[in-house]
């Protein structure tokens, strides 16, 4: 049922001259043998490229390291300098720093817990107040400035011991 | 485990100092002794009535660390008084409180207690000093400051 394909390259007598074919076979044979200085010209080139790149990577590899361990030496003295197990004490506000010369309500030239007192025996009053007793800024006078006031009297950096 | 060895090596390079120095401070700690107690602070204003307050305590002798402040036993003096949270952890601290109200101690009063961690064998010596006492006036009154050692 299948048809079957006939080839006539390899397979059929052509009935060329033997003479005729042993020309075209020497004519049309490919060439190879690779001549030795070729060769050695090829293997010349293959060495000196190879050697090129594997004396590049040793030196990519070599500054990938010095990177690594100049990266490893900093976190060793950064961890050095840093005081990990110091602990941080809270601080007085700053804020309170910037407003002592207006926390001494009564103007006796000290911060002291009378001018809080005095602050807030005002407010519990409602006596007249002066804007600067806003001493937070806040648009109120109330116990918070109060609280202020308080605080800037029992900073530490003005003790008198 | 090229990319790791100078990881691990860093970590191992910031933990050492770390936990030496956390163990030195333990060695330190329980080759000294330390131990916690409270110093209430008297204030006597004899006749008048003592509306506020401001002292200063710190240490002479020895070594200390204020841990805590509460107030004192009278109403008026109850609630904790004023203080700087930068003297926690240290050896000198500024306190002070006032009172509004009408119902104010006199004579000889506790008005605080401070709680302090007493490092290491010598018994501190404190020095007290009263900066302010004053009346429901605001006006300033002689008053004397005293402590007494506490116990737990």
């Amino acid at each position: 049922m299948a048809k079957r394909k006939e080839h006539f390259d390899e397979d059929m007598d052509l009935g060329i001259p033997s003479k005729l074919s042993a020309d075209l076979n020497t004519l049309f044979q490919p060439q190879v043998g690779v001549p030795p200085e070729v060769d050695r010209a090829v293997m010349d080139r293959a060495h000196k490229h190879f050697a090129g790149i594997k004396s590049g990577k040793g030196r990519l590899l070599r500054i990938h390291w010095a990177w690594r361990i100049a990266a490893a030496a900093a976190v060793i003295i950064l961890a050095f300098s840093l005081d990990l197990t110091k602990q941080t004490t809270p601080t007085t506000d700053r804020f309170l720093l910037s407003k002592t010369q207006a926390a001494d309500i009564d103007r006796n030239g000290r911060v002291d817990i009378l001018d809080a007192f005095k602050l807030a025996k005002n407010i519990e009053s409602a006596g007249p107040a002066e804007t600067e007793w806003d001493i937070n800024g806040d648009g109120l006078i109330d116990r918070s400035d109060v609280d202020v006031v308080a605080l800037a009297a029992v900073r530490l950096d003005k003790g008198v011991l | 485990m090229n990319k790791l060895t100078p990881i691990i090596l860093a970590g191992i390079c910031m933990i050492v100092p770390v936990l030496a120095q956390q163990s030195e401070q333990d060695y330190s700690t329980a080759q000294s002794g330390v131990r916690f107690a409270p110093l209430h602070i008297y204030i006597d204003s004899g006749n008048s009535s003592l509306a506020a307050y401001q002292f200063e305590l710190k240490a002479s002798a020895g070594q200390i660390k204020i841990v805590g402040v509460e107030g004192g036993r009278h109403e008026a003096f109850k609630e904790a008084p004023y203080y700087d949270p930068a003297a926690l952890a240290k050896d000198r601290i500024i306190i002070a409180a006032f009172s509004t109200g009408s119902d104010l101690p006199k004579g000889r009063t506790r008005i605080a207690t401070i709680h302090l961690q007493i490092i290491g064998e010598t018994e501190p010596q404190y020095e007290l000093k009263l900066i302010v006492a004053a009346d429901a006036d605001a006006k300033e009154i002689p008053a004397e400051i005293t402590f007494e050692k506490g116990e737990i």
